[in-house]
C-alpha cells in the first residue's frame, strides 16, 4: 500500500511524462498485444457496456484472472449502446448488452451468457395480486391512472418507467408492444436496484425490474411484490424452463470471430464453470 | 439581556427570531440525520478487514481496499497536477494582470463558467480526451487529469481571493527594501495567501472524492488493486454508486463505505483547517 502511496507523491513527475510521451507516440494502453501461448495466456481484456451486466462479467474476470495470473480483465460499465458501440469501433474488446441482438447489430459476434426475466412490482402493501397485460398497457399509456380501476384502492398510481438506452425498457416495451414515445410515466429510473428503491418507497408506485433482484429484495424484506405476466409467476425457476414471458437473454459481444485471449475468456464466460458465480449475481444460467 | 428580552416580546422580532433559529435548525437536523442514518447502517461494517481486504460477490462481500487505495491515486494526481497550476495561475491574476484589464476578466469570467459546468460534462470531456485522444484508456491518470480540470477553477478563485486579501502595504513595503518581486511573492504574499488556497484546496478535494459522474467515464469500474497509473481504478464514489444502485444486496457495504468516505472529508477538511491555524503563524512569524 504505502509503495503506490509512494509513487503518487514522488514519481508523479516522472509517470506523468512518461503517460505524455505514450501519448504523443499514439500507442493506446488497450494496444498491449494479446497473446497466447500454448500453455499460458497473458495481456488485458477491455469489456464495457450494460451495468446489469458488469458486475457478473467483473466477477467471472476475476476468477479468469485466478486461473491465468497474466491476464487482466478490466470492466468498464454505461449500458448496452455503449457495449455495442465500443465493440463496434474497436474501443472494447468485447461488449456487454443485457438483450436480444438487433436486426443492424448482425455485423457483431453474440454470445449468450446468462438469461434474466423482468417482472412488474407493485408495493407489498398494494392489494392489488395481479394485472392483465391490457390493464398493465392502459396503466402505462396513461388510461388508467387509479388503483380503483384495477381493483385496488381509491389513489393515484405512481408510474415508474427506466431511462432510454436501458435494456429493461426496451425488453418491456417490446413484450407490451408500446413505443417509449407513448409511456406517461412520473418517474424514470436508471439501474434495477433504484427501481426496487423507488417502489418500496412509493405506496402506490408500479415499475418493473429485473427478476433477481426483485426475488431478492423481497427476501430481505424489502417492502415490493412480483406480479405474474401472463398468469405465470415471476421467479427465476420459471425464467429458467423458459415459461415466463417476458425474458432476456444476457449477451458479450465482439466485432470480429474471438480468437485468442478472447475467445479464451468467451469460452469461459458460456462455461458451466461459472454457473455458480451467475447464480451468485441472481442470473438464471443458460441449460445447454 | 433586559434589552434582548424587551426586543423578543416584539412579535415581528420574535418571527425573525424564530425564523433564523429555525433555518439555523434545519440545517443542523438535516446534517445529523444524514450522519445518523450513515452511522446507524454503517459503523458496524468498519473493521480493519473491510478497509484492506479486496471487494468479493460484486461488492456485496469482502472490503474496500483496492477502491481506497485507487482513491487516494486519483485524489494524488489531482492534487499534483491542479496545485502548481492553479497557485501559478492565480498569482498571475492576482498580482500580474490589474483587475480590470481585458484578459483578466476574460480568464475569470472563463473561470467562473468552468466553475459551474456540471461534472458529467467533465467526464464526457476527458474520456474524449484523455482516454481516447491521448490514448490514456481507462486508467487512474485520466480519472485524476480530469478532476484537476474540474478542480482548477474553485482552487484558482480562491487562492487569488487570498492573494487580493494581503494588504497593498506589504507590496509597497518590500519594494522600498529593495526586495525583488520573486522573494516579495515566495517569502510574503505567499505564506499570507495560504489560507485562501487551503479554502480552495478542501473545496477541491471534497468536490473531487464525492466525484462519481466524471470518474465512471475516466477512472472506471474495476475493482482490481492498481499496479500503475495507468490501471482503471474504481473511486469510493462509484463503489457507493454501483453497491446501491446496481447490485442487490449491496446495500450494507454500500453504507459501510459511505461513512469512510464522510470520516476522510471529515478528516481532509481538518487537517486543513489545522494547518490554516497553526502551520501558518510559524511560518509568517519566522520571516
Amino acid at each position: 500500500m504505502y509503495r503506490y502511496l509512494d509513487l503518487s507523491r514522488q514519481k508523479i513527475g516522472h509517470v506523468l511524462s512518461a503517460a505524455l510521451l505514450l501519448a504523443l507516440g499514439g500507442i493506446a494502453e488497450t494496444a498491449i498485444a494479446q497473446t497466447t501461448g500454448t500453455s499460458q495466456l497473458s495481456g488485458k481484456l477491455v469489456v464495457t457496456g450494460a451495468s446489469t451486466l458488469a458486475p457478473l462479467i467483473s466477477e467471472i474476470g476475476k476468477r479468469f484472472e485466478s486461473l491465468s495470473p497474466n491476464v487482466r480483465v478490466d470492466v468498464q460499465t454505461g449500458g448496452s449502446s455503449r457495449g455495442v458501440a465500443d465493440a463496434r469501433q474497436g474501443l472494447a474488446d468485447i461488449g456487454m448488452v443485457s438483450r436480444a441482438m438487433k436486426d443492424d447489430e448482425k455485423d457483431l459476434h453474440a454470445f449468450p451468457v446468462a438469461r434474466d426475466g423482468v417482472g412488474i412490482i407493485l408495493h407489498k402493501d398494494n392489494p392489488v395480486q395481479s394485472l392483465t397485460d391490457e390493464q398493465v398497457i392502459a396503466i402505462y399509456t396513461g388510461r388508467i391512472i387509479n388503483w380503483k380501476d384495477v381493483g385496488g384502492k381509491d389513489a393515484p398510481i405512481t408510474v415508474v418507467n427506466k431511462a432510454e438506452g436501458r435494456s429493461t425498457l426496451e425488453v418491456f416495451l417490446h413484450y407490451f408492444k408500446l413505443k417509449n414515445a407513448d409511456v406517461k410515466a412520473q418517474v424514470v429510473i436508471g439501474d434495477n436496484e433504484q427501481g426496487v428503491k423507488t417502489v418500496a418507497g412509493s405506496r402506490h408506485g408500479i415499475g418493473y425490474v429485473s427478476i433477481g433482484t426483485a426475488e431478492y429484495d423481497e427476501s430481505q424484506g424489502v417492502p415490493i411484490k412480483l406480479l405474474p405476466t401472463g398468469g405465470v409467476p415471476a421467479s427465476t425457476e420459471t425464467v429458467r424452463n423458459g415459461t415466463f414471458p417476458i425474458s432476456r437473454p444476457l449477451h458479450i459481444v465482439t466485432r470480429t470471430s474471438p480468437i485468442g485471449l478472447t475467445k479464451a475468456f468467451i469460452d469461459y464466460a458460456q462455461s458451466k464453470a461459472v454457473h455458480d458465480i451467475i447464480a451468485q449475481q441472481y442470473f438464471v444460467p443458460l441449460v445447454n | 439581556m433586559a434589552e434582548t428580552l424587551s426586543r423578543s416580546q416584539n412579535p415581528r422580532e420574535r418571527l425573525a427570531f424564530v425564523l433564523v433559529w429555525g433555518a439555523a435548525a434545519v440545517v443542523t437536523a438535516t446534517f445529523c440525520w444524514l450522519l445518523g442514518d450513515i452511522l446507524w447502517h454503517g459503523l458496524s461494517r468498519l473493521s480493519w478487514t473491510f478497509l484492506t481486504a479486496p471487494p468479493e460477490s460484486a461488492g456485496r462481500r469482502g472490503g474496500i481496499g483496492p477502491i481506497l487505495v485507487s482513491t487516494f491515486l486519483i485524489l494524488g494526481v489531482c492534487l499534483a497536477v491542479s496545485l502548481p497550476i492553479g497557485v501559478g495561475t492565480a498569482i498571475l491574476l492576482a498580482e500580474f494582470t490589474s483587475d480590470q484589464g481585458l484578459f483578466g476578466r476574460m480568464t475569470r469570467r472563463s473561470l467562473d463558467v468552468l466553475a459551474g459546468v456540471p461534472s458529467i460534462v467533465f467526464g464526457l470531456f476527458g474520456n474524449a480526451f484523455f482516454c481516447k485522444m491521448l490514448g490514456l484508456g481507462f486508467s487512474i491518470l485520466s480519472g485524476g487529469l480530469t478532476l484537476a480540470c474540474m478542480v482548477l477553477p474553485i482552487l484558482i478563485r480562491s487562492t487569488e481571493e487570498g492573494f487580493r486579501a494581503v494588504p497593498a502595504n506589504y507590496r509597497i513595503s518590500a519594494a522600498a527594501l529593495g526586495l525583488s518581486r520573486t522573494t516579495t511573492l515566495v517569502h510574503l504574499l505567499l505564506p499570507a495567501a495560504v489560507p485562501g488556497l487551503l479554502v480552495g484546496l478542501v473545496l477541491g478535494v471534497g468536490r473531487a472524492i464525492a466525484e462519481t459522474a466524471a470518474l465512471i467515464f475516466t477512472s472506471g469500474y474495476v475493482d482490481r488493486m492498481p499496479e500503475s497509473l495507468l490501471d482503471s481504478g474504481r473511486a469510493l464514489s462509484i463503489h457507493i454508486f454501483d453497491l446501491s444502485m446496481n447490485v442487490s444486496g449491496g446495500d450494507a457495504n454500500a453504507y459501510g463505505s459511505a461513512l469512510v468516505l464522510v470520516v476522510l472529508l471529515l478528516l481532509i477538511n481538518g487537517a486543513a483547517s489545522w494547518l490554516a491555524t497553526y502551520g501558518l503563524h510559524r511560518k509568517i512569524a519566522t520571516i
